[in-house]
């Protein structure tokens, strides 16, 4: 007999986070064996019968990344000629998101391509955090649920900035400026924008800030902190202008390169980051690292869609 | 061009015009009608087979016949054998309505994407769309030109004083295209805010600092002691609550592009006004404040959009910018100029707005342009018209997203 009950599957990126979303709804994981050939590829097991079931695969774009995406898209596959009812891909982190346009001449739309790979693969639903672009969605012919971190952000800063009120939002790229005003709409502060200039060709980008932070904490707020480059100008910026204190509030850490030396030796006060990528290592190393946990939201909208329900609650509240 | 056929739709006929005297050919024979019950019709007037075929149609104020047509178009000259079918879309349709608003949007663009591929399109000119990740909807290749470059050097031959001047987003959406501008013309840009939940403020930073004054008001404030910005005229942007609360409020409720996170109900098909109806009943009873992030006290200013439908943000941006912020004047510059409704009359109204500042790629009917002292209309066809010369070809057509021709 099915019971059309919530299997979830998760990949190697992101075990910890799995887990987490799996004690929140109060299921185990389901068992499956993802192991790689000696050959380099992988292989996949799935060790439970998920025929007539509503499976759920969490698996995050990070670390080996086509690695992980690849597991993926078999785990789907796998689940899919296993005859499960409905699959359903939890991407805390889209892979190749940035890649979401033609921006340069002959530039290749990856992201486009993920979603065919993973439509053909036999996902029938998507559920992912904060996407780079939210034009993404319209990328897959299957319903897409982006789910927001900036309800979770706005906790933290309410609850673990001391004087947020004297705060000031700040967008570290003209790019990022609607998402800064409307963190900083939904605080009541004032807001400001950094843009790095190219006014002469071949002169090393100037970074220059619109707006006054002067005596104020800024809180920088981006949706990825990669190598951190970035950031770290950006925080010289905010201080030589008179901030007081610099937070950085990341949706996704990706935290590549030498990103966690560039991040000890600048002037940020902190740099805070969801747990959509695995970093407990990187905290180690670096005490600026703090973590927001996105699992009750996540763990929220899959019980949500297993159940049928809207969640568009989760959209502008985080779940304890 | 040999073994190539361009037909053009009925919306923009002037622009396929300009297009075929640039590349020295005749718009290719086609009939298109309406049967009396509304269908439309298409008959091709020449051979297309083995031919490569350009169809120009843009978006116009009949929207949906007009995209309807070039279906049917695409679908006959599919279906007569030609052996490749591009359709050049100046404006595309639906192209605001590209992602899922926050509870239920249909991601309208894609599905237009969709019809177009299952009509048989092989190949898409189009320009200035207004999330370039929509190229991304399609599976066929999609050319998307900009009109930057010839914004730009609009700007550079007819303002002489634009070097000392600000481009302003007025929106925080628009920032990034407005960065662009500004570094291609390597001036500054400032950024204007408006929110419609926060409460007003006074104003905490000091206004004498010289490179980040924030300049804020509400708008309620930035009327009150106004007077060309008028109530009595049934001004569509305007609304007065009603003494419910002694202090009235006035909201001002914008035509804020419909991405900007903004559930979009004025769709409704209100029989007083079936194209856009003003609603907005969820902004009518908050205040606004528009804040703008920049400096532009005695600078030539110019608001840069990709489109402007109704003129209301606009011109509440370019009052701010005139009467709060000293700017010395204020062109609003966008690519696709839709001005539904009265649009263009209230921005010759506007005493703030010095010039508005449109291409050809959206038909403006000719009796509206002779109303207008404001309107500046730059011809885009050169550029489109050597994309289709290029993609017949085969040849690169980088060389476009860089220059003005």
């Amino acid at each position: 007999m099915s019971t059309n009950s919530i299997k979830i599957f998760a990949g190697n990126s992101h075990l910890g986070l799995a887990q987490l979303v799996a004690s929140k709804i109060g299921v185990d994981l389901s068992k499956v064996v993802v192991l790689k050939y000696s050959n380099q590829e992988t292989s996949v097991t799935i060790g439970e019968s998920v025929r007539d079931e509503d499976v759920f695969i969490i698996q995050s774009g990070c670390g080996e990344i086509n690695d992980n995406l690849m597991e993926l898209l078999i785990m789907i596959n796998a689940c899919k000629t296993a005859s499960a009812r409905r699959i359903t891909a939890v991407i805390p982190c889209f892979p190749y998101a940035r890649q979401d346009k033609k921006d340069k001449s002959r530039a290749p739309i990856t992201a486009k391509l993920v979603a065919n790979m993973l439509t053909v693969s036999g996902a029938n639903h998507v559920i992912t955090v904060d996407l780079h672009a939210s034009q993404i969605q319209g990328f897959f012919n299957v319903p897409v649920d982006n789910l927001y971190c900036e309800p979770s952000m706005l906790k933290y800063i309410k609850t673990e900035i001391p004087d947020w009120k004297n705060a000031m939002i700040v967008s570290p790229d003209a790019g990022g400026a609607k998402r800064a005003t409307s963190i900083a709409d939904r605080l009541n502060l004032d807001f400001a924008l950094i843009h790095k200039e190219r006014k002469v060709a071949n002169e090393v980008s100037r970074m220059v800030l619109v707006g006054d932070v002067n005596g104020k904490i800024a809180i920088l707020v981006d949706d990825m902190a990669d190598t951190c480059g970035t950031l770290k100008k950006a925080a010289e910026t905010l201080k030589d202008n008179g901030a007081v204190k610099v937070y950085a509030i990341v949706a996704h850490g990706i935290l590549s390169g030498k990103a966690i030396d560039v991040i000890n030796e600048s002037f940020l006060e902190k740099l805070v980051v969801t747990n959509t990528i695995p970093h407990e290592d990187k905290k180690s190393v670096c005490p600026k690292l703090d973590t927001i946990d996105v699992s009750p939201t996540l763990a929220e909208a899959i019980r949500r869609t297993h159940n049928g329900e809207s969640v568009s609650f989760l959209f502008s509240h985080a779940p304890e | 061009m040999r073994r190539a056929k361009v037909f053009s739709g009925t919306s923009h006929p002037e622009l396929t015009e300009h297009i075929c005297e640039r590349l020295g050919i005749t718009p290719a024979p086609v009939a298109l009608k309406k049967f009396s019950n509304q269908e439309t019709s298409v008959k091709i007037g020449c051979s297309v087979r083995n031919e490569d075929v350009f169809i120009i149609q843009s978006g116009s104020r009949n929207i949906n016949d007009h995209l309807m047509e070039l279906l049917i178009m695409i679908s006959a000259c599919k279906g007569a054998s030609a052996s490749r079918i591009t359709a050049v879309m100046p404006y595309f349709p639906y192209s605001k309505q590209s992602k899922k608003k926050k509870y239920r949007g249909a991601i309208t663009a894609k599905m237009v994407a969709n019809l177009l591929s299952v009509a048989g399109v092989d190949h898409i000119i189009t320009m200035d769309l207004h999330a370039s990740q929509m190229q991304g909807f399609f599976n066929k290749p999609v050319d998307n030109l900009y009109a930057e470059p010839s914004i730009a050097k609009w700007i550079q031959d007819s303002v002489p004083e634009y070097s000392t001047g600000v481009v302003v987003s007025k929106n925080a959406g628009g920032a990034k295209r407005v960065t662009s501008l500004a570094d291609r013309l390597k001036i500054d840009f400032a950024l204007i805010h408006t929110d419609r939940t926060r409460v007003t403020r006074s104003n905490s930073t000091a206004p004498g600092t010289p490179v980040t004054p924030v300049n804020e008001v509400s708008a309620q404030e930035s009327i009150s002691d106004e007077k060309p910005i008028s109530n009595e005229d049934n001004n569509s942007y305007f609304y007065t609550s009603n003494a419910t609360d002694n202090n009235i409020t006035i909201s001002v409720v914008n035509d804020k592009k419909y991405d900007d996170e903004e559930d979009f109900s004025s769709f409704s098909t209100s029989n007083s006004d079936p194209f856009f109806s003003e609603e907005n009943d969820l902004n009518l009873n908050c205040s606004n404040t528009i804040t703008l992030v920049g400096d532009v006290a005695g600078k030539v200013t110019f608001i840069v959009d990709d489109m402007i439908d109704k003129a209301g943000s606009f011109i509440a941006a370019a009052d701010h910018l005139m009467k709060r912020c000293n700017a010395k004047r204020v062109y609003v510059i966008s690519t696709h100029g839709i001005l539904s409704n009265d649009s263009l009359i209230e921005i010759e109204k506007c005493k703030s707005i010095h010039k508005l500042v449109v291409t050809n790629t959206f038909p403006i009917p000719l009796e509206n342009r002779n109303q207008s002292t404001k309107l500046e209309i730059i011809d885009v066809s050169a550029t489109l018209a050597e994309a289709i010369r290029r993609t017949h070809n085969g040849e690169s057509i980088s060389y476009l997203f860089y220059t003005a021709l």
